[in-house]
């Protein structure tokens, strides 16, 4: 069945490449001026009419957002991942709101997390996860997030020793049991 | 004029605390048939005195301050018009012809004056919960109100002390013998007015938080808990009077208010919940039914 | 349905009226049942057979206005700060919090996250804290028995603290949640 789908998508797509195939699986990877357009095909000549997912992938050794759209063919029980790799400055994707509305929550959140900007989408640059997130995007790998929290959220002190004895003592007495002074008086 | 008062407030101090006890039982009694050891039986004492002290903040309008207010005072005019113990000069009682009728439309004065309140305080979950307690309050009074009838055309009587009086020779002259079908559509529509569970659509708290109290915290909670605790020991007083021969002696009083009280709580702690729609046809059809069964009887 | 006052300050009665009230409201706490993290879950046993805390009169409120204990139960995000703050604002007076769990103390696991707030008690103030990850319902009764003995003892003071000190939570409050938009008196 996938083999079908693959010939399809290889006739119509000469340039994509294999990532990996199962016997109901497809992962492949198609140019970035390609990818809404292998996504389309996929849904209305294929049959993959469910969006399971937009996932976004931060490869900043490649200077590249790897973008994988999921697809689900619910009657043949079979998936198709569509990926393409967008540059990382200034990153435009197009929207695919206006075929599934439910791709609308994704890419608002890709927005808010990476950065990546879906013109077309009507809601996007509206509040999801992040209200009011003013710094940049949290989930770019360049994100420093533990500098980040500290300075946000700040710590708690640190003890200034590490034996229980000085914090829980008194209220829990069972240092002062003859056993537990005895341990001290071998040392 | 002195020992009216004191009969008044005896009646309401007692009614109170039994009820509020009774609250710990059946709290004790449900944790026992979930397996759990339950809480004390003094807790709704503590309950009580915790939400009493608490301060409150809140301001949604002169209803919402009123309602507690109307559901403690139709609570406590319910009680004071059921005998209470029969033939014993100790309890205030406003008794006169056709106080039946009466009795049966104020009933229902407390559950209004809550939903006035309720409404005002805006919150959603109150609102539902209020068209819900309506539409089930309709639909229950009706069974009720025609079993009462074919009691009271049955005894050609329209007092409750008349009612009473004509069953006091023996247990098998009292009413859920002589009026069986109509006792078993009153004492199915007595579910639904103690907010029992297969029609708590009103409380419902998995559904509509808790409805409609939602808003209501500290001293407003407080009174609505004592309104409700009068309220139960005055249906319980009531349906005692009606359909159990009534109570000679405190003890009689408090072992068969005890156990009504206890069918309900037994048959709430076994059943789920009824969606909103099968509570109100279950309601039309099978209590309804019963009661005019009955009526049909006494009328030929 | 807001007030525009800064609330009042919390007079003392008197002394033995005090100690009976104590009494009732140490054996009488009702939770809000809002569970913020995955310590939420370990709440549900001990409502159940098994640990059953009807016992010592806890019991779960559905509205926060019946309610007298807040439980954070775990990792709080900024976006649940908002929520919670409102929360426990809405409970009326006395009031008091217990956190759960090394999220609430530190940050635990969430230490170096870019959204969950790592001391707590910058920014509301916390009667009892429960610590492990997460606490077992033994722990949180004995968290629960620790209350307890505080409300007794009438050291159990965060809500007067909160109103005392308002400014200083606010302006806590106001540094990590960056769309405030709540009202600055709500309850």
């Amino acid at each position: 069945m996938i083999d079908k789908v693959k010939k399809e998508l290889e006739i119509r797509f000469p340039l994509l490449k294999l990532v990996r195939e199962q016997h109901n699986y497809l992962h492949i990877k198609v140019d970035k001026a390609a990818a809404a357009d292998a996504v389309l095909t996929a849904k209305t000549s294929l049959g993959f009419t469910t969006l399971q997912l937009i996932s976004a992938v931060d490869r900043i050794e490649n200077g590249a957002f790897q973008l994988t759209w999921i697809l689900e063919n619910y009657d043949e029980q079979e998936i198709l991942l569509i990926s393409a790799y967008f540059p990382r400055k200034n990153c435009v994707v197009p929207s695919l709101s206006q075929i599934w509305p439910a791709a609308s929550a994704f890419e608002r959140e890709l927005f808010e997390m990476f950065g990546i900007s879906f013109p077309g989408n009507p809601r996007e640059g509206e509040d999801f996860l992040l209200e009011g997130w003013k710094d940049m995007p949290p989930m770019r790998r360049d994100f420093e997030t533990e500098e980040y929290a500290r300075r946000t959220f700040g710590e708690r002190q640190p003890r200034e020793h590490t034996d229980p004895r000085q914090y829980i003592g008194d209220v829990v007495g069972e240092w002062n049991t003859p056993m537990g002074r005895n341990r001290e008086e071998e040392k | 004029m002195l020992s009216n008062i004191m009969s008044i407030l005896l009646t309401v101090v007692t009614a109170l605390v039994w009820g509020l006890l009774l609250g710990g039982i059946s709290r004790n009694v449900t944790a026992k048939i979930h397996g759990r050891v339950g809480p004390r039986v003094t807790q709704n004492f503590i309950d009580l005195w915790k939400l009493f002290r608490k301060t409150s903040s809140i301001h949604h309008g002169g209803m919402f301050w009123m309602a507690p207010l109307f559901r403690i005072t139709g609570a406590i005019a319910v009680l004071l018009m059921v005998p209470v113990v029969v033939g014993h000069n100790i309890n205030y009682n406003m008794s006169f012809a056709g106080d039946i009728f009466l009795l049966l439309y104020i009933m229902f004065f407390g559950c209004l004056g809550m939903a006035l309140g309720a409404g005002n305080s805006g919150h959603p979950y109150s609102v539902v919960a209020i068209s819900r307690g309506l539409a089930q309050m309709s639909s229950y009074e009706l069974s009720f109100s025609i079993a009462v009838v074919a009691v009271a055309v049955g005894l050609h009587t329209l007092r409750i002390e008349g009612i009473v009086a004509a069953q006091q020779a023996g247990v098998s002259s009292w009413n859920i013998f002589r009026f069986p079908f109509a006792s078993a559509g009153a004492l199915i529509a007595f579910l639904p007015m103690q907010m029992a569970y297969p029609f708590s659509i009103v409380l419902a708290p998995q559904e509509i938080p808790i409805g409609p109290p939602t808003e209501y915290s500290s001293r407003f909670l407080s009174f609505m808990f004592s309104g409700r605790a009068l309220f139960s020991v005055a249906k319980l007083l009531l349906f005692v009077n009606l359909f159990f021969g009534g109570a000679s002696s405190w003890m009689a009083l408090f072992v068969k208010t005890f156990l009504l009280y206890m069918y309900a709580i037994v048959v709430s702690s076994v059943f789920p919940r009824f969606r909103t729609e099968q509570s109100i046809k279950f309601l039309w059809l099978v209590p309804t039914t019963l009661a005019l069964v009955d009526l049909v009887r006494v009328m030929l | 349905m807001y007030c525009n006052q800064p609330p009042k300050k919390p007079g003392d009665k008197k002394e033995v009226l005090q100690k009976i009230t104590n009494m009732a409201r140490a054996n009488s706490l009702w939770v809000t049942a809002y569970g913020t993290g995955c310590g939420s879950i370990e709440l549900r046993p001990l409502g159940t057979s098994r640990f059953d805390m009807e016992r010592f009169g806890i019991a779960m409120r559905p509205t926060p206005r019946q309610a007298d204990v807040l439980i954070i139960s775990g990792y709080l995000a900024t976006k649940t700060l908002k929520r919670v703050i409102r929360v426990y604002e809405q409970i009326q007076d006395p009031k008091y919090i217990m956190a759960l769990g090394s999220c609430t103390i530190n940050g635990g696991m969430y230490f170096d996250s870019y959204n969950t707030l790592n001391v707590l008690d910058k920014y509301l103030p916390v009667d009892v804290y429960v610590m492990g990850c997460m606490p077992r319902p033994e722990a949180i009764i004995d968290g629960f028995s620790l209350l307890m003995k505080k409300i007794k003892e009438g050291r159990a003071v965060g809500w007067k603290h909160y109103r005392e000190n308002l400014d200083y939570y606010r302006e806590n409050q106001k540094q990590i949640i960056k769309n405030w938009d709540l009202p600055d008196y709500n309850w």
